[in-house]
């Protein structure tokens, strides 16, 4: 999927992350802030890169700001952010393909 | 709990948000566009924070609700507010000692002004990627800066970087981007452009947020206290002396101001600061014509708005005249007769 215009999801609560898309041309350039950075940095991580991989994301700026959320929720505010910024998120969603 | 918006015409409720304010030593902005707050079951306001444009400010939580993360709630509610208005680029205004609470989330330092105020904005490279994009753009030798808003760009414009070029080897030149009043940006950038294509050794760059913007400045654009405007002039100094540091820059040059009471106080505190970041401050008197009128973008302004653009053609270089002569300048023309006022305060 193609990021087309800015989009968040997310909030700035405990358990909770807050995750932004902008376009970009440079492949995925990742900020990542955490509350729980030395632990679990490199899994946010993993898990932010794997969720935008499988949603055939390409080009974005990426903005993270973790306040200890688990996975599942990484990957429902990423995937969240990613159909709001190509206008997908307002239409009848694809769930089943790429979508989990 | 749950963050609501405050109206400003909800007369009560604003002044429980003032007082909360109070309490912890913070002024409510004469100028925010969006007031918000959480209540206890009460009714009364225990965590608040407004936004005006770009910038977040003005929060304050009730020190017996602290480290229930109502903060968090603020921002996120705010945050989402100014995305909805298309701001994604955000600044934040704080007092130093809570720097800490929003580097937690996710924004990072600027610029500082020593015991009064710490300017954060929410990227991590917003301002390092700015800086690292003029380095490019550095050339050798002594190198001098001016900034300007240039609306429009005239003779006085020409006189102070004419002046700047032939004592320095390069002068780096600043254009605010800020798209305030009649004149767009693009068009001022264009004029300056075209006005000092002659002389090699000017580089022209955009202020971009960092300097004299909504966001750094707001008192330029707005008019406010004597007090706030000094705050926004220091922290506006403060970038400008790390945009200094990125192109080598040992000198700013810049127009005497007769006349504009907030560029008056802006070149006093350029004057006083500084020298102390090895940057010397030349202060340039404004250019006279003969017959002593004073060259100024504001008397351009005025004779534009009372159809008089002849009787200032002498404070114009040909390119900014020949535009305003141009059928593509009639619609900039019609919205500078509308406006109230084009004399900058």
């Amino acid at each position: 999927m193609q990021i087309l215009k800015p989009a968040t999801a997310g909030t700035l609560e405990s358990s909770d992350l807050m995750v932004t898309l902008e376009p970009g041309t440079d492949g995925i350039e990742l900020s990542l802030t955490s509350s729980v950075m030395n632990q679990y940095g490199r899994q946010i991580k993993k898990t932010v890169l794997e969720t935008l991989e499988r949603l055939e994301v390409k080009d974005a700026k990426v903005t993270v700001v973790d306040k200890g959320a688990l996975d599942c929720t990484i990957k429902a505010r990423v995937e969240c952010a990613v159909l709001r910024s190509c206008d997908k998120a307002d239409k009848n969603i694809d769930w089943g393909g790429v979508i989990r | 709990m749950s963050v609501s918006q405050v109206y400003t015409s909800d007369k009560r409720t604003m002044e429980k948000v003032k007082a909360l304010l109070e309490r912890v030593d913070i002024t409510l902005d004469e100028h925010l566009d969006y007031t918000c707050a959480v209540f206890d079951e009460a009714g009364v306001p225990i965590a608040t924070g407004s936004a005006f444009g770009a910038t977040l400010r003005c929060f304050a939580v009730d020190p017996a609700h602290q480290g229930e993360g109502l903060l968090n709630e603020v921002i996120t509610h705010l945050m989402e507010n100014r995305m909805e208005r298309g701001y994604f680029h955000l600044f934040v205004y704080t007092k130093p000692g809570s720097a800490k609470f929003f580097k937690d989330l996710g924004f990072s330092v600027i610029a500082e002004v020593p015991g009064l105020l710490t300017f954060l904005e929410n990227r991590k490279n917003g301002f390092s990627g700015y800086l690292k994009k003029l380095e490019k753009k550095k050339l050798p030798g002594q190198a001098a800066a001016i900034v300007m808003n240039a609306n429009p760009f005239t003779l006085g414009h020409r006189w102070l970087v004419e002046l700047a070029a032939q004592e320095n080897e390069v002068v780096h030149l600043f254009l605010l981007s800020e798209d305030a009043g009649p004149i767009p940006a693009s068009v001022r950038h264009r004029l300056v452009r075209e006005g000092v294509a002659d002389l090699p050794n000017v580089v022209c760059h955009e202020t971009e947020a960092y300097l004299i913007s909504s966001a750094t400045f707001p008192g330029y654009f707005l008019k406010s206290e004597e007090k706030i405007l000094r705050t926004q002039a220091r922290l506006d100094t403060a970038l400008f002396v790390q945009i200094a540091a990125a192109l080598d820059v040992t000198v700013r040059y810049v127009g005497s101001e007769p006349r504009s009471v907030v560029t008056g106080i802006y070149n006093e505190v350029l004057t006083e600061a500084l020298p102390a970041h090895g940057i010397q401050c030349r202060v340039v008197p404004r250019r006279e014509l003969p017959d002593g009128r004073i060259i100024s973008a504001s008397a351009v302004r005025q004779a534009i708005h009372d159809d008089a653009l002849d009787s200032v053609a002498d404070m114009l270089p040909e390119t900014t005249l020949a535009f305003f002569r141009s059928a593509e300048a009639a619609p900039i023309i019609a919205a500078l007769r509308t406006e109230q006022d084009v004399v900058h305060y």
